[in-house]
């Protein structure tokens, strides 16, 4: 039961690809693997931080105004992001750019928050943020590694010592498939994988009747 | 109204215990922030200085110029280092380039943009500047496409409103270096 809860994030209820949460920053920073990276660490953290004060507050927070609090609380964890982010990898900050205020609106997280975490203990609902915030993170770098490699020919990652960060790939790099680095390359991503995602776990329950 | 005041004090008591971590947090990044701002504008600066001296802040009365730094060699001035505004395709662009008094263009940096990625993101790359240096006193500033060579023009394809917005601030500060000239 207990392990259920970490995986059902990654594959079974991918929030991106089956539950169809967070699409609009999914859409929006997809076009490079750091920010895919970047954004799925913030994402995590601020999911992680929610789900627990959620859940440990769950009986202080009164019924009638707990979307007011959970938005405050995931609101501190976002601002915490956004300050520590700023000061220390202020060239992710500014390719997220307003993505990541936007965390605080992100429906993953108010979703988990009021879907699970409210309802479950705070060691199911860490199993479950961090389930689900892998999830997140590995759906991001699958559509950002496809947009990036054929879009525009690279994958960047952190610049390390004297690597600068960017993996340049022979003839994708000269010739790339741009329309897939614009927002209608976003959208055909993401609706390629969501199909793939369906036609492939309804392979796994057997034939339709 | 016993209920309200016991669910407006509990949301209140969230609020102020967010704001007290919230507070902590800031006092710890917001000197690093101020600290690396700067150490940024001082790089930029740097790389578009040509090695000469960067001297005071100046303001002035163009509206597509932000501010100015004059450029010193043996105190006297040979060139500007400009913030231009121009637009892209994608809103406000920030330029940093530098001029001499004969409005020739040094080096150019684009340091504010929101262009799309891959396209005209691309005019980040300092190879994506060197059509413009050199240009602005006897030889013209591009300005067009067609003014460009074939590969330069191949370079700007799919993003000619971000080339435009370029060049345009180019040659207005290249203009208004030539109109400052030595003076001061």
């Amino acid at each position: 039961m207990m392990w259920k809860n970490l995986t059902k994030g990654v594959f079974r209820e991918n929030p991106i690809f089956v539950i169809g949460l967070g699409l609009c920053p999914t859409l929006g920073v997809s076009t490079q693997v750091v920010n895919a990276l970047g954004m799925g660490a913030g994402v995590i953290f601020v999911l992680l931080g929610s789900n627990i004060f959620v859940s440990l507050l769950k009986n202080y927070i009164p019924n009638n105004v707990r979307i007011p609090s959970y938005i405050v609380i995931i609101a501190s964890f976002v601002t915490i992001v956004e300050m520590v982010m700023h000061a220390y990898f202020p060239s992710l900050y500014e390719s997220l750019g307003v993505f990541v205020p936007l965390i605080v609106v992100n429906c993953i997280i108010l979703g988990r928050a009021e879907a699970f975490a409210n309802k479950n203990s705070v060691l199911d609902s860490i199993l479950d943020a961090i389930g689900m915030g892998v999830g997140f993170t590995v759906s991001l770098i699958l559509i950002s590694l496809i947009r990036e490699v054929l879009g525009s020919g690279t994958i960047t990652l952190f610049p390390m010592g004297t690597f600068d960060g960017v993996i340049e790939i022979p003839i994708l790099y000269t010739a790339p498939m741009r329309v897939l680095s614009l927002s209608a390359g976003a959208l055909l991503v993401m609706g390629y994988l969501k199909a793939f995602f369906n036609w492939y776990s309804s392979r796994e329950e057997g034939p339709a009747k | 109204m016993k209920n309200m005041i016991n669910i407006g004090s509990r949301l209140a008591i969230i609020c102020a215990v967010s704001a007290i971590i919230l507070a902590v947090v800031n006092s710890k990044t917001a000197p690093i922030i101020v600290l690396q701002q700067e150490n940024a504008v001082k790089e930029a600066l740097e790389q578009v200085s040509s090695g000469y001296t960067v001297g005071e802040q100046q303001t002035t009365d163009d509206p597509e110029i932000n501010y100015i730094y004059p450029l010193y060699k043996d105190d006297s001035v040979v060139g500007y280092i400009m913030n231009l505004q121009s637009n892209g395709y994608g809103g406000p662009m920030k330029l940093l380039a530098s001029f001499t008094t004969s409005g020739e263009t040094l080096g150019v940096k684009l340091v504010e943009d929101s262009e799309t990625p891959g396209l005209g993101k691309k005019a980040e790359s300092n190879e994506y500047m060197t059509k413009f240096i050199g240009k602005g006193d006897s030889t013209p500033l591009p300005l067009k496409k067609s003014d460009l060579t074939m590969s330069e023009a191949d370079s700007v394809s799919g993003a000619s409103i971000t080339f435009g917005g370029i060049a345009k601030a180019l040659s207005a500060g290249s203009l208004y270096a030539k109109k400052l000239g030595g003076a001061k």
